[in-house]
């Protein structure tokens, strides 16, 4: 066996290890351990904001700058396809 | 009722995502990742998050299926010209 | 790439309105229904993305210029930040409009309701934003590369002749 193969069977012996790890400690599904922001979000979003979809008042309002990074990142995207595909005069 | 449901769109998830990597034909693997983003968006809907099913079936099942077949399509004609249509081709 | 048969253009001048349809909904109800500006312009994206495929890239073309999809992009991001800074008076992005009365001012009963679309504030708005820029954006991307596919298949001398 060549030593680059070795190099990679020991990082998936380490990877699955990791894996194995935090299969033992996942804990149960629905039950989320700290729901501090989650219980604001649920119980003022609404007054606050006055949107019934509390999803859409988070992204576009509490957190309004990740959205607008998001947007500058789709812009760029597109950007970068027009340079490639462009038409060579 | 609804673990069985479940269990059985995660299995058809795995069992697709194995399909998409074992076709040597590429649009086989294309239209398996297709019916895995619809499946990802039907759990997502399970999982009561609708807004990431309608974005996952949106971008994931309708938009990423149309570009990989146009840039297959692209690159079949510009490597094996006359060739669209062979079988056997090792594409 | 050529237009497909008549069964399946036929299908598609019925069937595609429907998903246009579904698509503005989605971003015009985003602050009541799941959904938003981002899911919202993808629908409308794959709608574009049917015609494209049905009708052939040459009748397309011809019935829409693809420098109102770059436009409709850029003109969608200016919008996101000019309502951004319309509320600079407190911070960035703040909420200015929402439970003031007037536009998109009225408030929402607490609780499970069937909502009132005339509320929600500056959400709306960065919502009708977002969709067009999203809608531009993913529907230049697929014109781009149709327009690139042809460039490839024509053998790479002579660009694209045929479009308007």
């Amino acid at each position: 066996m060549k030593g680059p193969r070795v190099i990679f069977l020991i990082f998936f012996v380490i990877f699955v290890g990791i894996l194995c790890q935090g299969l033992y400690n996942i804990h149960p599904y629905g039950e989320p351990r700290v729901s501090a922001m989650d219980d604001y979000f649920i119980n003022n979003a609404q007054s606050e904001r006055a949107a019934n979809n509390v999803v859409t008042s988070i992204v576009f309002d509490y957190r309004g700058f990740d959205t607008l990074g998001e947007a500058a990142v789709l812009f760029t995207a597109v950007m970068s396809v027009a340079a490639l595909f462009r038409k060579e005069e | 009722m609804m673990d069985i449901a479940h269990i059985a769109i995660l299995l058809m998830i795995v069992i697709s995502a194995f399909f998409a990597i074992w076709f040597d034909n590429l649009l086989n693997a294309v239209i398996s990742l297709c019916v895995m983003s619809l499946l990802i968006s039907l759990e997502f809907y399970i999982l009561q998050a609708p807004d990431v099913a309608i974005a996952e079936a949106g971008i994931g099942a309708g938009l990423t299926t149309a570009i990989y077949i146009m840039a297959l399509k692209a690159c079949r004609s510009s490597r094996w010209p006359g060739k669209g249509n062979d079988k056997n081709e090792r594409s | 790439m050529r237009p497909l048969s008549i069964v399946v253009r036929t299908i598609c001048n019925i069937f595609a309105w429907f998903v246009a349809i579904f698509g503005a909904y989605v971003i015009l109800h985003g602050h009541l229904t799941p959904g938003g500006g981002f899911q919202g312009g993808a629908i409308v994206a794959t709608f574009i993305a049917l015609l494209l495929v049905a009708h052939g890239g040459k009748s397309f073309l011809g019935w829409v210029k693809k420098e109102i999809f770059s436009s409709f992009e850029g003109a969608g991001l200016v919008a996101f930040v000019c309502v951004g800074f319309l509320g600079l008076s407190t911070t960035f992005l703040y909420n200015f409009l929402a439970l003031k009365g007037g536009l998109f001012g009225s408030a929402v009963p607490i609780g499970p309701n069937a909502g009132v679309l005339n509320s929600s504030g500056t959400i709306a708005l960065a919502n009708i934003a977002v969709g067009l820029e999203v809608v531009g954006g993913l529907s230049a991307i697929l014109i781009f590369m149709f327009l690139g596919m042809r460039y490839v298949s024509e053998g790479g001398k002579e660009g694209v002749k045929d479009d308007k």
